[in-house]
């Protein structure tokens, strides 16, 4: 590379932005090792909480005052509310006299981690490279942070795919909200408020009718795996 | 103090006080390591008194090994010896021999010692001399993408590869510090440091559990001063990539701006310091974390992997 131009520094702001961006689509990665459930939901209420640090920091840095509501409301809902009700759905599945939250999930990965981790920077790649191509410039975030947004959702993706228990499927399915509002935060930060309130509910449903949906799936399979869904018929 | 030092001085003083102040933060580590443990410890300055000990002692050879078995310390030694000439260990400026090669021209110094420890341990005919030889060598093989992708970071960001370039850079302003590309990539190199000195998660360093040993098993058949040779390289080596992480990514400070003798002193100190600080990072990760089962360590490297490719795709749109 020598002789090759440097890539300038992005400013303090954006490389700060992109540093939490980035932070967000590491703990999508890590949700793929997670073995526990009560682990799991801890590392999606986290991803929650970097999601509204980079709204309060969008809000300071291009004079947004909305946003800092945003930011309360979805650090309220989905790094509080959202877990606390996972938790209360999803109490006594262990069995086993196992304490409520130890419920185990390890190796439910249908490839090895390692495996797994390859595939999925081959996808986040894809989202990088395509959103590079699409030419997208906003006005409150750099691109990259759009690009790592994709990123995110397409991991959520890789995610479901590839574990093979439900609560890591669900849990998959929240955070890929989290992309979509990390996409909604770099494209469209000066959305209505009351646009922004009505997905942080309807995430909210979702929750109910997946810890719902895990609770019946655990009652009849006596396990969370998703694995012996074989038949058509049950 | 005005005394400006000539600068072969100052390189013939980078290689000394990697070489010296190896053992010692070898020391400070297991030391910490103890205290954190509940245990006093042993003194700092008991790896000097192990190779002191080891120097005085008498050197054998198993039967049947030829004299590559004997030969290979000391080359090793004189790569350890060769790649502080190349990094930035006391001074900002780059030194005369400082542009004989590149970060990849260190990392294949590096990988050529451990080639030659590896070859003098299969000399042996030790089964687990060879048993951590071959893991060493398995396990490097898979760590080399991560080190490459962490070099291709480096030479986007700087436009070149040479350590000095990059340290200048991250100096220069505090975008170059928060930038994605630099952190991912400092935190890239920080695990496959712990990996290349057989720290936990990797590798249990004192321990004497021949089954999850890599880089502790390879020597097992060397005695007397060779023995301390290759005790001493390894802290080198450990001090080597101390150094490279501290003065290039994440610390480039304190280094000396001129040859002045004071200056010079300063950049031995902090830098030592510094070293002191990250072995107390290390201790407190060793304390913190269990081992993993050998078969697990490919997923603490893909996550290094992961870390270094993200660094190369945030630069990719010019935002990292």
């Amino acid at each position: 590379m020598a002789g090759a131009a440097a890539v300038a520094a992005p400013s303090v702001f954006s490389g700060s932005a992109n540093v939490i961006a980035v932070g967000v689509l590491l703990v999508e990665f890590g949700m793929f090792r997670q073995a526990l459930l009560r682990d799991q939901v801890r590392l999606y209420a986290a991803q929650s909480t970097l999601i509204s640090v980079l709204a309060v920091v969008v809000a300071a840095a291009r004079h947004l005052p909305d946003l800092y509501v945003l930011a309360g409301l979805s650090f309220a809902l989905k790094a509080v509310i959202v877990p606390v009700v996972l938790r209360r759905l999803l109490r006594g599945l262990g069995g086993r006299g196992e304490g409520p939250g130890w419920t185990d999930i390890a190796d439910s990965g249908s490839l090895s981690l390692a495996t797994t981790v390859l595939v999925a920077i081959a996808v986040a790649a894809f989202g990088f490279f395509s959103v590079a191509a699409l030419g997208i410039h906003s006005p409150v975030l750099p691109t990259t942070a759009l690009a790592i947004s994709v990123a995110v959702v397409l991991v959520a993706f890789v995610l479901m795919i590839m574990r093979r228990d439900v609560a890591s499927q669900a849990i998959g399915f929240f955070s890929l909200e989290n992309g979509v509002s990390l996409t909604a935060l770099v494209v469209a930060a000066s959305m209505p408020l009351i646009l922004e309130i009505v997905f942080l509910f309807d995430l909210l449903v979702a929750v109910v009718v997946f810890g719902l949906l895990i609770r019946v799936h655990h009652g009849r399979a006596e396990s969370l795996s998703t694995a012996d869904l074989t038949r058509l018929r049950g | 103090m005005s005394l400006v030092l000539p600068i072969p001085v100052v390189q013939v003083l980078q290689v000394a006080t990697i070489a010296a102040a190896a053992p010692g933060v070898s020391g400070v580590i297991a030391r910490v390591e103890a205290r954190l443990q509940g245990r006093t410890g042993p003194r700092l300055a008991q790896p000097y008194s192990d190779l002191r000990k080891l120097f005085q002692k008498e050197a054998l050879a198993p039967q049947g090994a030829s004299w590559v078995f004997l030969a290979a310390p000391l080359a090793a030694m004189t790569c350890y010896l060769t790649v502080p000439l190349l990094i930035p260990v006391l001074t900002t400026f780059g030194l005369p021999l400082g542009y004989m090669g590149d970060i990849l021209g260190g990392g294949f110094i590096l990988s050529l010692a451990s080639f030659l420890i590896a070859v003098a341990a299969l000399e042996t005919g030790s089964p687990y001399a060879q048993l951590g030889a071959s893991r060493a060598k398995t396990f490097s093989a898979i760590t080399e993408p991560v080190i490459l992708f962490v070099v291709f970071t480096v030479a986007l960001v700087t436009g070149t590869d040479l350590p000095y370039a990059l340290a200048a850079t991250v100096r220069s302003s505090a975008g170059q510090i928060v930038r994605p590309a630099h952190l991912l990539a400092a935190a890239a190199l920080f695990m496959v440091i712990l990996y290349e000195t057989g720290r936990i998660p990797v590798e249990t360093h004192s321990g004497t559990n021949e089954f999850g040993m890599i880089e502790e098993a390879r020597p097992f058949e060397h005695s007397g001063p060779y023995f301390a040779l290759l005790k001493w390289g390894s802290a080198m080596k450990q001090l080597i990539l101390y150094t490279i992480l501290l003065n290039v990514f994440v610390a480039p400070w304190g280094l000396a701006s001129t040859a002045q003798a004071g200056s010079v002193l300063l950049a031995i100190v902090s830098l030592v310091a510094k070293a002191a600080a990250l072995g107390v990072v290390v201790a407190v990760i060793d304390n913190s974390f269990a081992k993993l089962r050998l078969f697990k360590i490919t997923e603490f490297v893909s996550a290094a992997f992961l870390l270094a490719v993200l660094g190369v795709f945030t630069l990719y749109l010019g935002g990292g």
